[in-house]
């Protein structure tokens, strides 16, 4: 290695590396690549394992009547996808889903918005509010569906409160098919929203004072500001969080192997159930379990690319 | 712009607020009317703590009632008596219950180190070594978090199941499953490579010219100096391990070898009556994660505001 150089020569050694075939610098180069290729090995063996094959593997299952205890797994071609239009189930969750993700993620998004909002202007305790709103955020999804099970329940948290204002009912949340999903929605904003909250907050803070001050110079009100400077500069953040928001809500899963198990019903049945539901409570059917796999991400990509497109054509001027 | 002009700055967000009071000295604003703005607006910050805090703060007292008192009607705020022993009997009544609280503790500390270790040394080689294919790779990396989990929950179990046996059925329902599982994480990677390209080069300059190897600068150099980034992945990797429930539905088998959130989660099985139960069990998974949130709350923000994750 470069024991031998100068300071003055290692300093240019190492801006150099890699580029050079020179003597020191090659030398150092060629260590350099060697210790970097090792040191990425794990993560390397991670991707083409655990990753890269698992996604390969997936979609050849998917190809395939596939039993996790069978020997032989013939191959169906393109069966597993083309009967997912006539399987009912299927859409039945693929609509409870999308209508699930679309509900959470414009509700929470703004929430979020609004929470960081409040959070970004210089009071006092702010700190103290900043940590105390994102203790939704911390718990588990077990945890919070454990405690949702009481706020629920006919005579739990969310009845009693109404009953202080004077509204008595003992209904039964999550198991009335009206009910069962948008109590699952309300969980999960309520749980989710703290997290996104300190996404916008830290792109709020990277927001220069000066725009707010020229803004305010200019006379613009509290509308305007929002609408035409704030979110236009949030503008990366706020695809963020759609993203996450698109990718976590359409694979919602926890609350509803706790809560509600897909009922009442079905009305709350999910497709990340369902494909749990194919892959350990049937057999034979984790060809298909695949194949809504694969259908479910390929949804998620391509609206997750739509939100895209819709937040930077929106707020074009 | 006119839309707020005849209601001035009720509902402002106060940083504006703030600066135009300060102007507003020079006469467009009362005293009276900055007062009644900044009482609106510690009711709405109420109203918001209240609407996000007040369920955990009725679960712990609900944790020292009776479960009957739990869902009585009309509600009860604190308990006619108090039961602290609803604590001990969640541990001696819930047959697994200890060893699932075990089980979430061994694997999220187990998970924690070797994140620590090997996230960190793969973000120091694609933040700092020169290797073939490294760009590409990082590249990779980053497109492979969108994928959504669920595609990759069959392959997995497939090749967990094929694995040299451990237990029953390969490394299904053994703690080695989740280790190898969760052994980097993208994420942390990610977080981890963009530390590193924020420190500067002098102190591997001086390091090779010291003779240490690439292994030595990361180990004694690098690694003493990442303190921040470390602390911030440990800390996510904790919060996501401990809280995890998914992995361990899919890949735990017998309720020996569940966590405490699965764990947890039988209760509305096993013990659907006994709301008391539910209530100190809730409060016991959550104490050992608002530990490490309030220890390390500095380091937590800053990582979620980083990766997005929880």
């Amino acid at each position: 290695m470069a024991t031998t150089a100068a300071p003055t020569a290692a300093a240019a050694v190492t801006t150099a590396i890699g580029k050079r075939g020179g003597k020191p610098g090659g030398l150092v180069a060629a260590s350099e690549a060697r210790a970097g290729l090792l040191f990425v090995l794990p993560y390397l063996v991670f991707f083409v394992f655990l990753q890269l094959g698992a996604l390969g593997f997936a979609f050849w299952v998917s190809l395939h009547h596939y039993d996790l205890l069978a020997l032989d797994n013939p191959f169906v071609g393109l069966n597993n996808y083309l009967k997912l239009p006539g399987n009912h189930d299927f859409l039945i969750a693929l609509r409870n889903t999308t209508e699930y993700a679309v509900v959470v993620v414009v509700i929470q998004t703004i929430a979020a918005l609004f929470f960081a909002i409040l959070l970004d202007a210089k009071i006092k305790g702010r700190n103290f509010f900043r940590s105390a709103w994102y203790t939704p955020s911390i718990a588990s999804s077990a945890v919070i569906s454990m405690i949702f099970l009481w706020v629920y329940h006919p005579t739990g948290l969310l009845n009693g409160a109404l009953g202080l204002i004077g509204i008595h009912t003992n209904e039964a949340w999550l198991h009335d098919t009206r009910f069962a999903l948008p109590a699952l929605m309300g969980l999960n904003i309520w749980t989710t929203a703290p997290t996104f909250m300190l996404m916008f907050l830290a792109g709020l803070q990277d927001i220069p004072k000066e725009v707010y001050e020229a803004a305010q110079v200019d006379g613009a009100g509290f509308f305007k500001t929002i609408f035409q400077i704030t979110l236009p500069l949030l503008r990366p953040v706020i695809f963020l969080v759609v993203a996450l928001g698109i990718i976590g809500a359409f694979q919602v899963f926890d609350q509803v192997y706790i809560m509600t198990e897909g009922g009442p019903l079905k009305s709350t049945l999910s497709v990340a159930y369902l494909i749990y539901q194919d892959l350990f409570k049937d057999t034979g059917t984790v060809g298909i379990a695949c194949a809504m796999a694969v259908v479910l991400g390929i949804v998620i990509f391509a609206l997750t690319l739509l939100s895209r497109r819709i937040i930077d054509t929106k707020i074009e001027y | 712009m006119a839309i707020s002009q005849p209601e001035p700055r009720l509902d402002r967000p106060a940083a504006v607020a703030v600066r135009s009071r300060r102007s507003g000295r020079t006469g467009d604003t009362t005293d009276q009317l900055g007062r009644l703005e900044s009482a609106l607006r510690y009711i709405l910050y109420a109203a918001v703590t209240l609407f996000l805090i007040v369920p955990f703060l009725l679960t712990v007292l609900s944790s020292f009632k009776t479960s009957a008192e739990v869902i009585a009607y009309p509600p009860t705020l604190l308990p006619s008596v108090w039961h602290p022993e609803n604590y001990v009997r969640v541990f001696q009544e819930t047959g697994n219950f200890p060893r699932q609280t075990f089980n979430s503790f061994a694997v999220t500390l187990g998970i924690v180190v070797i994140n620590l270790f090997f996230d960190a040394l793969v973000g120091y080689a694609f933040a700092r070594l020169r290797f073939p294919g490294r760009d590409f790779l990082f590249a990779l990396m980053l497109g492979t978090m969108v994928i959504p989990g669920f595609v990759f929950f069959v392959p997995r179990y497939i090749i967990l199941q094929h694995m040299p046996s451990l237990g029953s059925s390969g490394w299904i329902n053994t703690y080695a499953a989740l280790l190898v599982l969760f052994f980097v994480q993208p994420s942390f990677i990610f977080l981890m490579t963009q530390f590193f390209k924020s420190i500067p080069r002098d102190l591997e300059e001086a390091a090779l010219i010291d003779g240490l190897g690439w292994f030595g600068i990361f180990w004694k150099i690098i690694l003493p100096v990442a303190r921040p980034a470390l602390l911030t992945v440990g800390i996510l990797a904790f919060a996501g391990a401990w809280n995890d429930f998914l992995d361990w539905v899919i890949f735990m088998q017998t309720p020996d070898m569940f966590n405490i959130q699965l764990g947890l989660s039988s209760f509305k099985q096993v013990y659907q009556n006994q709301w008391d139960l539910i209530m100190a069990g809730s409060v016991v998974a959550i104490i050992p994660i608002l530990v490490v949130y309030v220890a390390g709350s500095r380091y937590f923000t800053r990582g979620i505001a980083t990766t997005g994750l929880k």
